[in-house]
């Protein structure tokens, strides 16, 4: 255990929560990808947090979602086959705006840890100086 | 009338260390304290240069967190209060010391 520790596992966090909001940034961006019925639909991320031996938090990988995604009828698109079909990122917009918005909060919360372990430390420097 | 005679002096017994006061370790003769004291200067310019490190990779555009450059500067500016704060102790302590009057 080091002498700033609060900061350093806050910082952890930091970095998990951004990593979280990098994957929900590139599942909503591909949230309307399409493509042919015999290529593979976008694939969601998913990132998996995951405790570190001496404190704080990790990403331990991205677990991608299923590549069925949803077979939708349109005919007019390039990409369709002899029967109109293409396929589409399935993607649960609602969801993703919803951990999104976890994210974020989580992310605060660790800003706002760093930013108390701050202000406790140099409350502990005070300590004796009014003299 | 009959004198007593003295009786033998009991040993005095030799006076205890003034209970309460806590050992002052005498430093190492071979000044390893004193070196101790530049080895955690060490570490405090080790924790400036990696924020300064991080510093320009911000304005490089190669910072990948944000927070990684702001938890740095915060630690390394807390670090330089903290041996500050010591050393304003130590030279205190030293005057104090100096200002002793036979």
């Amino acid at each position: 255990m080091g002498l700033f520790d609060a900061i350093g596992i806050a910082g952890s966090g930091l970095t998990v929560h951004r990593k979280w909001l990098d994957a929900l940034s590139d599942n909503i961006a591909n949230a309307d990808d399409v493509t042919a019925t015999s290529d593979g639909a976008f694939r969601e991320r998913y990132v998996v947090a995951q405790e570190m031996a001496g404190g704080g938090v990790q990403v331990a990988g991205v677990v991608l979602g299923d590549a069925d995604g949803r077979v939708v009828q349109d005919p007019s698109n390039p990409l369709a086959d002899a029967d109109g079909y293409v396929r589409q990122a399935d993607v649960d917009l609602t969801s993703q705006m919803t951990q999104l918005i976890l994210a974020q909060r989580g992310y605060q919360a660790n800003a706002a840890v760093v930013d108390r372990a701050k202000e406790s430390y140099q409350a502990a420097l005070q300590i004796g100086r009014t003299s | 009338m009959s004198i007593a005679p003295v009786t033998a002096v009991t040993a005095v017994t030799p006076v205890q260390g003034l209970a309460g006061t806590g050992a002052v370790t005498a430093p190492a003769s071979d000044g390893s304290a004193f070196a101790s004291v530049l080895g955690s200067v060490d570490s405090l310019q080790q924790m400036q240069a990696t924020t300064d490190g991080l510093a320009v990779q911000a304005v490089t555009g190669d910072l990948d967190d944000v927070h990684d450059y702001t938890i740095a500067a915060a630690q390394s500016s807390l670090a330089i209060e903290l041996t500050a704060a010591v050393r304003n102790k130590a030279v205190e302590a030293f005057s104090e010391i100096m200002r002793m009057q036979a």
